[in-house]
């Protein structure tokens, strides 16, 4: 039972007009005077706000409908017809695209406003907001998208804007290499999302692709091509969620502004292949072999990530690798079939890692772009609404009762205990501790203790409210965005679950109130054992340390850049330069070459005809006339 | 039979003007050969009962524009010594008459499969001023604007081409 | 007999045809440009004659008026090219040569 609503394709429309708007007079003004940055701002920010307005009427819209009843959709044309494959743009908002519409439109408008103060005095005001109103309509269309197809613009779109986001402070060669680096790598994913919508295309496709059918059809879906189709696609989500193997992109992807780590690298665009493997829950629930590929991915990437961001020293890089690590924990919940688990993380996460992303931008932007915790040092007493909302994020990425990260992450080992995933529960527990350790690590280190440089702590100052704002309102989402679903042994109702289950496929599994208390425990025990070594250590005044073996090794993020530099982008340059010396010169080009000289050769075989003389020319056309005759003469037989 | 006669005596002095044409060197006595061709021709469009154009052929070609093209020689003064060499003229025709033979061979054979009509002179409104200026002004009116345009545009780019100056 | 006519017509064109190609010197190629004109209105008059249908009489003096605007065109070129060159040979205009 399906609602059609015309106001759901306006959602993306808003930001993208703004991108239009915003990317049109910033053109037109590069070269001459300015446009004021107020007007860019207020115009930056109208379209998320609106979209965030619409998203929340669609919300309430869903709400007043019978629980099975929740799909509301908005076909705007028809796309292309070939043969069987039938593609509109079409929109769908479901239960699952509902809630994340709202936290995107809603942390994407925070972000917005945020970044009026944070790019304040950049020469490219104006570019920034076109990029970031261009981001959001991406990202909305990739969320609403009634299909596949559909979803794979808003997949390409968001890809975009992330490298041209990365690579925003051009100047800087490095800057550019890291936005090439995380568009390639996000290739090789696409690869995978593009061959597995071909397989599920070939599998079930013919009846429409758009989710809703295939849902209906997922039941004809044979196991070699559900586990490819499943397999394929999450090669796609390991490239745009910065899992093992490509999740190098990610932290070089800092190279951006701070609200775009803050916005694109950590609460939303990263989250997508999370929203695709719960999208594509009809399938994965048949494939369970899949879903222990994810999720041991999704854990293994967790524990990597978290042992790389102990040792940083970058503000950022610190964040970056916490946010692969808790990506991680969201493929492990949707890996282990708890898909409403994996997408409250996702979530939470979103609130409680932007807050921590733009709290770094305003410590990072208080002391004039340093972003080495080494050079930072009690700056509490400076920033005190930064310390106090960035506290806030902090146990909430930690995983401290009542906090919004708790109450998600908790979910997420539960599910994995209850069905069986002993493994995974047990490195899950072990990462929710590194993570509390590295959270305090660099809570403690930029904001106790007595500064470092002493300069540099003189004039820091709070930033302006425009940026103060929007932390203390994702802050107070750190707290209480856990309350939405409350598990039921704290006497919660799980409305979050409940709210999502037309939307999925899965069963919750119930390993009784033993399991439930174990698994909270060694959470919270994780928690407090990583806070109390992180206290211990970094509370009073410490350098940087010199890092030796194993701790070089870690320092050096296990040298798996240059691994991969080695392994596969040496030997492809290798063999580039092999075929730009031997094979193109002597043995492809060759023939153009030769087709080349033959056409010269004919061109100068021809020139003879070509006098230049008019009445010459009037002789040839007098001959070709007289053979005409000639002919026509014969076959009338005069 | 004096029609005939007519006819073949009109023939032959307008194919001995064309052939002057091309033949005579200086351009002043080609244009007075083929002014002959063109009162010969005139007088075959009265042996057709084309009054109008009989009329219209002595006047405009013959009169107007061969003066205008005599005209135009004289005004440059044409000396022998300005005249190109023509050394293989005779080399082109040769070969030009082999080259058209084919053609007029074929147009000359299709035209005689046509009937054999005798044209003898309609006295009657065929061909006369009245008739065909009643045609020109009711079914070709269009193309006949067309025309008048395409004479006012042509008299424009005359004056604009001729007109130039302070090029050497 | 209007075939005989239509001969003549045949005849005068070919003359034309050789005018233009055998001679470089531009006012009689001019002329020979126009004497095929004339051939074609004498074929005009003559199936005009032929069909008894005056149509061809129109046509003829369309071509009348489409040889005038050319022939004020063509001398104003003529004069233009004399006062450039001083010369009134075609080879002069050579620049498509190959």
């Amino acid at each position: 039972m399906t609602h059609t609503v015309t106001y759901l394709g306006f959602i993306p429309l808003l930001p993208l007009a703004g991108a239009l708007v915003l990317g049109l007079m910033y053109l037109s003004t590069c070269q001459g005077k300015q446009i004021s940055e107020r007007i860019y701002g207020i115009l930056g920010c109208v379209g998320p706000v609106l979209s965030f307005l619409m998203a929340a009427k669609v919300f309430f819209a869903l709400m007043s409908l019978p629980a099975q009843e929740r799909f509301l959709t908005h076909k705007a044309f028809t796309w292309f017809a070939v043969g069987d494959l039938n593609v509109s743009m079409g929109f769908l908002a479901d239960p699952l695209s509902s809630l994340m519409l709202l936290f995107v439109t809603f942390v994407g408008s925070l972000i917005h406003i945020y970044s009026i103060g944070y790019m304040a005095g950049d020469k490219n005001f104006g570019k920034f907001f076109a990029y970031l109103n261009l981001f959001l309509g991406s990202m909305l269309i990739l969320v609403l998208g009634d299909g596949p197809v559909v979803m794979f613009v808003g997949w390409e779109g968001v890809g975009l804007c992330s490298y041209l986001l990365i690579s925003f402070y051009s100047d800087d060669p490095e800057n550019v290499v890291a936005g090439n680096k995380a568009f390639i790598v996000n290739r090789i994913g696409d690869l995978g999302f593009v061959l597995g919508m071909a397989f599920l295309f070939w599998g079930i496709g013919a009846d429409g692709f758009d989710y809703l059918s295939l849902k209906a059809n997922a039941h004809h879906l044979t196991a070699p091509i559900g586990l490819t189709v499943c397999l394929l696609l999450f090669v796609g989500a390991t490239g745009k969620s910065a899992q093992i193997p490509l999740y190098v992109w990610l932290p070089d992807a800092m190279a951006g502004p701070t609200p775009v780590s803050a916005l694109i690298h950590a609460a939303t665009m990263v989250t997508a292949g999370v929203y695709m493997v719960a999208r594509f829950s009809f399938i994965y629930a048949h494939v369970p072999v899949a879903g222990e590929v994810v999720a041991w991915i999704g854990i293994l990437t967790a524990l990597l990530a978290a042992i790389f961001a102990m040792f940083q020293s970058d503000i950022k890089k610190i964040l970056a690798y916490s946010t692969v690590s808790q990506l991680g924990y969201m493929f492990a919940g949707v890996g282990v079939a708890a898909y409403s688990a994996g997408i409250f993380h996702v979530f939470t996460h979103a609130f409680f890692k932007a807050l921590l992303f733009l709290g770094a931008g305003s410590v990072i932007l208080a002391l004039h772009h340093q972003q080495n915790i080494w050079k930072m040092g009690g700056l509490q007493s400076k920033l005190p609404i930064t310390y106090w909302t960035m506290l806030i994020g902090g146990l909430a990425l930690a995983g401290c009762p009542p906090f919004a990260g708790f109450i998600s992450k908790d979910e997420i080992l539960y599910s994995a205990l209850a069905t069986g995933h002993v493994g995974i529960w047990a490195i899950g527990v072990l990462v929710a501790g590194m993570t509390a350790y590295y959270t305090f690590r660099m809570i403690f280190v930029v904001f106790h203790g007595s500064p470092r440089d002493q300069e540099a702590y003189d004039h820091a100052h709070e930033s302006p409210k425009v940026m103060t704002i929007p932390l203390l309102i994702l802050a107070a989402g750190s707290l209480f965005a856990g309350s939405a679903n409350i598990p039921a042994i704290f006497g919660g109702h799980q409305r979050v679950s409940h709210w999502l289950a037309p939307s999925l496929v899965e069963h919750h599994p119930h390993g009784g109130l033993g399991l439930e208390i174990l698994a909270i425990g060694a959470s919270i025990l994780a928690f407090v054992i990583g806070i109390s070594i992180a206290y211990r250590k970094f509370t009073v005044k410490v350098d940087e340390p010199d890092y030796q073996g194993l701790y070089n090794f870690c320092y050096h993020k296990f040298y798996v850049d240059e691994l991969y530099h080695w392994v596969i982008v040496a030997p492809y340059q290798f063999a580039g330069k092999a075929i730009s010396r031997v094979l193109e010169p002597y043995v492809t080009d060759a023939p153009v070459q030769a087709s080349g000289w033959l056409y010269r050769m004919c061109g100068l075989a021809f020139k003879v005809v070509q006098v230049g003389y008019v009445r010459i020319y009037a002789v040839y056309m007098v001959i070709g006339l007289s053979i005409l005759s000639l002919l026509v003469s014969r076959s009338l037989n005069f | 039979m004096l029609t005939t006669y007519l006819f073949f005596g009109l023939a032959l002095l307008a194919v001995l003007g064309a052939l002057g044409l091309i033949i005579f060197k200086h351009p002043m006595n080609g244009a007075m050969s083929f002014v002959v061709t063109l009162i010969s021709l005139a007088g075959l469009y009265a042996l057709l009962s084309a009054k109008l154009i009989f009329a219209i052929q002595l006047i405009v070609y013959a009169g107007a524009i061969m003066s205008l093209i005599v005209f135009i020689i004289m005004f440059l003064n044409i000396q022998e010594k300005d005249l190109p060499l023509d050394p293989n003229r005779w080399f082109y025709v040769a070969g030009g008459i082999i080259v058209v033979g084919p053609i007029a061979g074929l147009l000359i054979n299709i035209s005689r499969t046509l009937p054999a009509t005798e044209v003898t002179v309609f006295d009657d409104g065929f061909g006369s001023v009245k008739e065909v200026g009643q045609l020109l002004f009711t079914q070709w009116l269009l193309p006949f604007e067309i025309v008048s345009i395409l004479l006012l545009v042509a008299l424009v780019g005359a004056v604009v081409l001729a007109g130039k100056r302070g090029v050497n | 007999m209007v075939t005989h006519y239509l001969s003549l017509s045949v005849i005068l064109f070919c003359l034309g045809i050789l005018g233009v190609v055998s001679r470089r010197n531009v006012f009689i190629v001019f002329m020979s440009i126009e004497l095929m004109l004339n051939a074609a209105n004498l074929g005009f008059v003559a199936l005009s004659r032929l069909h008894v249908n005056m149509d061809g009489h129109v046509l003829a003096l369309m071509v009348m008026a489409v040889a005038a605007a050319e022939a004020a065109l063509a001398l104003a070129v003529i004069i233009l090219l004399h006062k450039h060159k001083g010369n009134l040979d075609t080879n002069i205009f050579s620049l498509l040569k190959g």
